[in-house]
């Protein structure tokens, strides 16, 4: 390893071009990820976590949407700068991804074992023999029983829950650096989602890669990553090592999301409290350009400042920052 | 399996049997008859030879008993004679299948290869000078009637440049025969299977290209994409092939409609095919050709539809399971 961090964002910013006007979804995002870390990232629908994701590899659907600002340097190589062609020699390879959709994200028309085999193939040039024998370990490493018999059914034979275990498959064929799971147990049933995070905690110690786990579940990240990242409208509002973020989280937004997880178990002499909600919605991309903290019509803080100017992403030490002025505030 | 298919073939039996009696009853309840239609021809007769003819042709019979009597013919293969051209129905049909199938195959297999193409380039590139002309062309064709159409290609392709034959299917006066008379056949070919192509040609194109639409945004090839295959691979093997779904099944149900498909392309051009036969057997009233017609065409779109269904089995695993 030449020391180089495994990804390192910039700056990055992505704009949907919608009625004639560049809006921006994702803004001014940073943040860096070494060899085997782990990053969750969290939000509400919208905030443009997916979209993140889907940037890393090249994947913003284009047109209406484009990269407009900001590196994406994968082990030091601008990937924004990349041409189709070498992306194409780092997606599934160095960067494999892992969608929320397991119903339809398989192809139907082909075999499982030919859907793994095939970037096998592409990618380390194996013959078909080699690629579906490759194909077959992957099935096994991810849990499918009897997995060479497995191999040659259809998506449409499976479970969900299989159906996602075939996609970590494909995901993880290839061995690669990075792989980004998007809200991967979403669509799962509970006890199924349970399954498919005990094969992710397996595999991570088997593989080595880094993972950035997007999700909106809180409980998730705290069991899954060791750092976390906080998204809302398009901006990073908060960043820390997962346990400090749990036990003290800083911004008003996520201090809201930590309270909204239910607990099961409370103190003898306490009485159960109805569970939190914030207020309101998240704010659409067009809502955005006007001035001050995305936050602050639901922020039951928020200052005259916050409606004015945009807040900046403050360090807290030990690695935590958050964007808010009450922070700023505070520490000076 | 076995089971599902003795099924498919029994119904289709049941379906042979409702379209025979539903032909047979809908041909006489219009008004006018084949002898009327003869008479006419021989410029007139007398009451007593009017007569002869019916009871000879049996039509001086209930409805039902000529139903039966048709009926019982069928069953044991016998469709009767033609009342113009006093040959069996069969022979005349077989004489007359090969060249509408000539004509509805070449225009309906080009059509769907180029159709198909001409989709799937412009679904990739939507706001394209290509994708523009084939939303064009396609709505061209869907708008335009097809003896219009053929009308037009003629004044363009035989008249203004006599490049093609207006006519028949091969030049009177030759007595050419081998490589010759399969050249001349092919040279009188092209304005009719163009003019149905172009047809056939507006139809597939947009299918396709909404079809490949469809599947281009679909989760499966954003995995496709995610997986770092060539854009080739992405296309024809992961795209192309779901996209194909809806044209084979429209193919075979369009190929099961050969005829019904030919008669207006066949009659401009005086293709000597079933729809040509077809046309004139309505205006003569000859009603036992015009019937064995109608039944051969409902044959026919009765086995594209099994084959259909065992080509669809072939292409999409999901139909298999159930």
């Amino acid at each position: 390893m030449t020391g180089k961090k495994l990804l390192s964002v910039r700056n990055l910013e992505i704009t949907f071009r919608t009625e004639g006007e560049d809006i921006p979804v994702v803004r001014d995002l940073s943040f860096d990820l070494d060899h085997g870390d782990t990053l969750g990232i969290v939000g509400e629908s919208g905030c443009g976590k997916s979209i993140t994701a889907l940037s890393l590899l090249g994947l913003v659907p284009s047109p209406p949407g484009r990269i407009s600002k900001g590196q994406i340097l994968f082990e030091g190589e601008d990937l924004v700068q990349a041409g189709e062609r070498r992306l194409n020699q780092v997606r599934g390879n160095d960067i494999s991804m892992v969608f929320q959709e397991p119903m339809t994200s398989l192809n139907p028309v082909y075999t499982i074992g030919e859907q793994i085999a095939e970037t096998a193939r592409v990618h380390f040039g194996l013959s078909p023999a080699k690629a579906w024998a490759r194909a077959v370990e992957m099935l096994d490493l991810v849990g499918i029983p009897s997995p060479d018999t497995r191999a040659h059914d259809f998506p449409h034979q499976l479970s969900g829950g299989m159906r996602q275990r075939v996609m970590i498959a494909i995901a993880l064929v290839c061995e690669p650096k990075l792989l980004i799971a998007d809200e991967p147990t979403t669509a799962l049933d509970v006890t199924v989602q349970a399954q498919v995070f005990d094969l992710f905690q397996e595999l991570k110690q088997k593989i080595g890669a880094a993972i950035i786990l997007i999700t909106h579940d809180i409980g998730v990240v705290a069991q899954m990553t060791n750092r976390v990242m906080v998204m809302y409208a398009g901006r990073k509002i908060e960043e820390g090592p997962v346990a400090e973020f749990i036990r003290d989280p800083r911004h008003p937004y996520t201090r809201g999301l930590v309270s909204c997880i239910p607990r099961l178990r409370l103190p003898p002499d306490d009485h159960p409290a109805p569970l939190f909600e914030i207020p309101g919605v998240v704010p659409s991309p067009w809502e955005l350009n006007r001035p001050g903290c995305a936050f602050a019509p639901r922020c039951a803080r928020a200052m005259a400042r916050c409606r004015t100017e945009n807040p900046v992403l403050a360090p807290l030490g030990d690695g935590r920052a958050a964007a808010c002025w009450l922070e700023t505030e505070a520490a000076a | 399996m076995l089971k599902g298919s003795l099924r498919k073939l029994l119904n289709a039996l049941l379906l042979m049997i409702a379209v025979l009696v539903l032909n047979f009853t809908l041909i006489h309840i219009a008004p006018g008859d084949p002898v009327e239609a003869l008479v006419g021809e021989m410029g007139g007769a007398t009451p007593e030879l009017i007569a002869e003819l019916r009871s000879r042709f049996g039509l001086d019979q209930p409805l039902y008993v000529q139903l039966g009597t048709y009926l019982g013919r069928i069953a044991q293969g016998d469709f009767g004679h033609s009342l113009y051209y006093d040959q069996p129905v069969t022979a005349l049909i077989a004489e007359r299948i090969g060249p509408t199938i000539l004509l509805v195959t070449t225009a309906l297999f080009s059509a769907i290869a180029l159709g198909t193409v001409l989709g799937v380039f412009s679904a990739q590139r939507r706001r394209s000078v290509l994708s523009h002309l084939v939303t064009v062309i396609s709505l061209a064709g869907f708008s335009a009637p097809v003896f219009w159409v053929g009308i037009m290609l003629i004044l363009l392709l035989s008249v203004s440049v006599p490049l093609l034959p207006i006519s028949g299917m091969s030049s009177a006066d030759s007595a050419a025969s081998g490589l010759f008379y399969i050249l001349d056949v092919l040279h009188h070919l092209v304005l009719p299977a163009l003019t149905l192509a172009l047809i056939y040609l507006a139809f597939y194109s947009r299918l396709s290209r909404a079809s490949m639409l469809e599947v281009l945004g679909s989760d499966y090839i954003r995995t496709a994409r995610a997986k770092g295959l060539p854009k080739r691979m992405v296309i024809y093997k992961h795209a192309l092939r779901n996209a194909i779904l809806p044209v084979v099944t429209f193919a075979g149900l369009q190929f099961g409609q050969v005829i019904s498909g030919a008669v207006l392309v066949e009659t401009v051009f005086a293709w000597p095919g079933l729809g040509t036969l077809a046309f004139e057997s309505i205006l003569r009233r000859d009603t036992p050709t015009l019937l064995g017609i109608l039944f051969f065409s409902a044959v026919m779109v009765v086995v594209m539809n099994l084959v259909t269904d065992v080509v669809y089995r072939r292409v999409d695993p999901r139909i298999k399971a159930r």
